[in-house]
């Protein structure tokens, strides 16, 4: 028997795209492993909706090649909409139906577990079933976008900016939904400038920069590799020796210097310690946001 | 048992994880013999990634804090209570050395860092005994 469970769910190879003169997309290319959470970071204009709307195959890359669930994303955009679960940062929702029946619609055209799964979420959000859309909150309509997506029990959800604008007790929902697929071996995809969110739940980050990645890795490993140093150099030293690792980011003050570092390993911070031009090492771990910030520098 | 994580701790989460049911236990708030939640109960409780909790977990195992229950999950070892009191014990080391080190580099010596400890204690003492007192 042929598994494909290995390969990807989601591939991009150097895919370019322009808009007139402007690149929004300039040679990116990543892979998405099945079953983790992934989060497209990067700050508006960056590219991120760009991403989204070409691998669902909405707007045609101008170079490069794009795979999602194995399927071609130039060709196949439509099978690929209907697999994957999908939320917009602003849904567009028949405001004249009610919550539970956009639920029957939508139902058809899908399989029979649809409508029983839909329902199921809907009670859990406490989705009023008989409540016309247009008189819902924007919260609300945002949840009945996610019981939508959800209703077919997707492989892959990809999430636009999913939750942006919504108060916290929505936002909890979300992240617990996405955290709740991959219990199940499920994918979930989005793009978000809400770093301390994506910090809690993802297995992966990427960075998007003016249309180029700068970065695609595990979150865990970009932590652990990274350290704030903070130097305080003894009298009569005007700068801090070679520091190990690849240095993201420098500032001084007056006598310190803050220095981001990946790769220093605690030996080399008790040597640094420990050197005549130094008074004092303070060590920290960053969090998510000052790692983005010193790669957007 | 209640669990909070800060990603701007300056500790990896899984690890808040670990100290913090450790904590729980040499507390007294875990006791041995206890089921663990699930690691999808606590992930979702902690809105926190499935692995990062599996790996907190696995840590657990490894250092016999936790062990399974066939067909149930896991549970708080026998002997993690006593285990648990000696990190404790481990942890306030860590963090002495970490006081002791600045204290030094401002320039006092061992005496007169020996002398504010004599001078701390009976403060503390005294605290002590207010609390055993209200029990």
């Amino acid at each position: 028997m042929i598994t494909i469970d290995n390969a990807p769910i989601i591939r991009l190879d150097n895919v370019t795209k322009r808009y007139g003169r402007e690149l929004a997309l300039d040679g990116v290319s990543f892979e998405v492993p099945r079953g983790m959470i992934f989060a497209l970071l990067g700050e508006n204009g960056a590219g991120k909706t760009t991403t989204i709307r070409a691998l669902l195959g909405l707007g045609q890359p101008d170079a490069g090649k794009l795979e999602v669930l194995g399927l071609d994303c130039r060709t196949q955009g439509l099978e690929i909409r209907q697999r994957a679960g999908c939320v917009f940062e602003k849904p567009t929702l028949y405001e004249w139906m009610t919550v539970d029946e956009i639920g029957w619609y939508t139902s058809g055209f899908y399989g029979a577990g649809f409508l029983p799964r839909y329902r199921q979420m809907a009670a859990q959000f406490e989705l009023p079933a008989t409540r016309k859309i247009k008189e819902l909150s924007k919260g609300m309509k945002a949840k009945v976008a996610l019981a939508l997506s959800l209703g077919h029990d997707p492989e892959l959800l990809i999430l636009d900016e999913p939750t942006s604008g919504l108060d916290p007790m929505v936002r909890r929902e979300f992240l617990e939904r996405m955290v709740d697929r991959t219990a199940t071996g499920k994918t979930v995809f989005l793009s978000s400038h809400q770093i301390h969110e994506v910090e809690r739940v993802a297995d992966m980050v990427a960075i998007l920069r003016h249309g180029k990645l700068l970065l695609c890795e595990r979150l865990e490993r970009l932590k652990e590799e990274i350290t704030e140093l903070t130097v305080t150099l003894a009298e009569g030293f005007a700068q801090p020796p070679e520091i190990a690792g690849e240095v993201l980011r420098q500032s001084r003050r007056s006598r310190q210097w803050q220095i981001l570092t990946r790769g220093a390993q605690p030996p080399d911070i008790e040597s640094l310690r420990l050197h005549e031009s130094v008074a004092e090492v303070a060590v920290r771990k960053p969090n998510l946001e000052e790692i983005f910030t010193a790669y957007m520098q | 048992m209640f669990l909070h994580v800060d990603p701007d701790s300056g500790l990896a989460i899984y690890d808040q994880i670990v100290r913090q049911i450790k904590f729980a236990v040499a507390t007294g708030a875990l006791p041995p013999g206890e089921m663990a939640p699930s690691v999808r109960e606590l992930a979702r409780e902690l809105t926190v990634n499935l692995n990062t909790v599996s790996k907190a977990y696995q840590q657990l195992q490894v250092e016999g804090v936790l062990e399974s229950v066939r067909g149930m999950g896991l549970a708080v070892a026998t002997g993690a209570l006593k285990q648990c009191r000696a990190e404790r014990v481990t942890l306030v080391q860590e963090r002495l050395h970490e006081v002791l080190w600045e204290a030094r580099q401002s320039g006092l010596d061992g005496d007169e860092i020996q002398k504010l400890i004599a001078a701390e204690m009976p403060a503390i003492d005294k605290k002590l005994a207010a609390k055993l007192k209200g029990k």
